[in-house]
């Protein structure tokens, strides 16, 4: 299956933003600082006598010894890896992230079937401008994962909660050995999740998917029959991966798997982010 | 205007460490990476506002006739994160802003980069630096 390049859908817009990206000039560097409210340093994190935190430290701990994913944490940018797509001349691209492209560095191509590869190809002519994200609706599990915006993890014995800040999502993981459910429920945008202990990984397997999902603001797509399979693993005290399986016959030919890095964010919260309060963007779609 | 606050944000690019900033729609889908635009003006109002800032400036055109304009920001906590506040923007303040205009209204939009009157840039949390390609 051939993808779906920049060059089908979009060459003098993508041309000129690559211009600018290369004529402008202005970065900045982030302060790691919050006006919202004082810094509260985030207790048990292991530091050295300077106060710095040693996040190669080992994971902490839950009571029942199992690795403890309790936290704030940021996705990490993948920079440097290859866009999946190139420009309209065949040029590589500036490396992307997998928010954008859920596909960047992988080594296989994601097995589209045709359908869905036409989903992608149409979501990215309209410029993303149906993504969920844009109109204040929930992005889904993997757009979460790879949001610029903070994630807690809240790790009880029988219950992981996940809370986003980005359109102020929730999700529940029952780790109390409750099968997924088989009685046709309701499709969420989040699905319905379970979770387990395999050794130190916690592996969250999720159906009940609605129909119109988007991986990645690209668009890829993720139907009602996927089912996606996340391993949690704790790499250190401040390293949390994710290996994310997709599942989804109607969309894809087989299972590919992507990993998801993110890392710990120390002495800070999540803040309320309301997006409803005054959105304005979508009278410009 | 909060000088102090927006002093420690505002650099001048030499590296380049732009961390992710909250990304609530495709650039590509309002704004124009390939119409860049600035303008000078004075700020009217400020929407301190989720899911993005926006502030709006009376600016003249070339014919000396004044018109409003609106720009768009990147979230408030994202901005909060580098060190701006509600307050780091007044009506009356004078400014001059560097961004990108809206496909479908030619006075409307992102906003890239803001001079403030005593010459300080700072970063303004626009999707256009987050969204590559």
């Amino acid at each position: 299956m051939t993808q779906p390049t920049v060059a089908d859908v979009a060459k003098a817009p993508i041309m000129a933003f690559i211009t600018a990206l290369l004529t402008v000039t202005i970065v900045v560097l982030p302060l790691g600082v919050s006006a919202q409210w004082p810094p509260y340093p985030t207790p048990n994190a292991p530091r050295a006598a300077s106060g710095q935190p040693d996040l190669e430290a080992p994971a902490l701990r839950t009571a029942d010894g199992h690795p403890d994913l309790t936290g704030v944490w940021q996705y990490v940018r993948r920079e440097g890896l290859p866009a999946r797509r190139n420009g309209p001349f065949g040029q590589p691209l500036p490396g992307t992230d997998q928010f954008w492209d859920i596909a960047t560095g992988m080594k296989e191509p994601i097995p589209f079937r045709a359908s869905a590869a036409e989903v992608l190809r149409q979501r990215m002519a309209d410029n993303s401008k149906d993504n969920p994200d844009a109109h204040c609706l929930p992005l889904g599990v993997m757009q979460l994962h790879t949001h610029p915006d903070p994630r807690r993890i809240v790790q009880t014995p029988r219950l992981v909660v996940m809370l986003w800040e980005a359109n102020g999502s929730v999700r529940q993981i029952f780790t109390d050995g409750r099968p997924l459910p088989n009685n046709d429920p309701q499709p969420w945008y989040l699905g319905y999740s379970v979770g387990r202990w395999d050794g130190d990984t916690l592996v969250v397997e999720t159906t009940g998917f609605r129909d119109d999902g988007w991986l990645d603001v690209f668009g890829t797509p993720l139907t009602s029959a996927a089912k996606v399979t996340e391993r949690f693993r704790r790499m250190n005290f401040g390293t949390l991966d994710i290996e994310v399986t997709v599942d989804d016959p109607k969309a894809y030919t087989k299972p590919w798997t992507v990993t998801i890095r993110q890392r710990i964010m120390l002495d800070t919260d999540l803040m309320e982010f309301i997006c409803q309060e005054n959105e304005k963007s979508s009278r410009y779609f | 205007m909060d000088v102090k606050v927006l002093a420690a944000v505002a650099v001048f690019a030499s590296v380049a460490t732009a961390a992710p900033v909250a990304a609530h729609h495709s650039f590509a889908a309002e704004y124009d990476a390939g119409k860049p635009v600035t303008i000078a003006g004075v700020v009217t109002k400020i929407e301190w506002t989720n899911p993005h800032a926006r502030f709006y400036i009376d600016a003249r055109d070339d014919s000396g006739a004044v018109r409003s304009w609106e720009f768009e920001l990147g979230s408030p906590n994202s901005l909060m994160r580098r060190g701006w506040t509600r307050n780091s923007l007044k009506p009356g303040d004078s400014v001059s802003v560097e961004g990108f205009v809206a496909r479908k209204d030619p006075h409307v939009a992102n906003a890239r980069s803001v001079t403030l009157s005593d010459g300080k840039k700072v970063f303004a949390g626009s999707s256009f630096d987050t969204q590559t390609p």
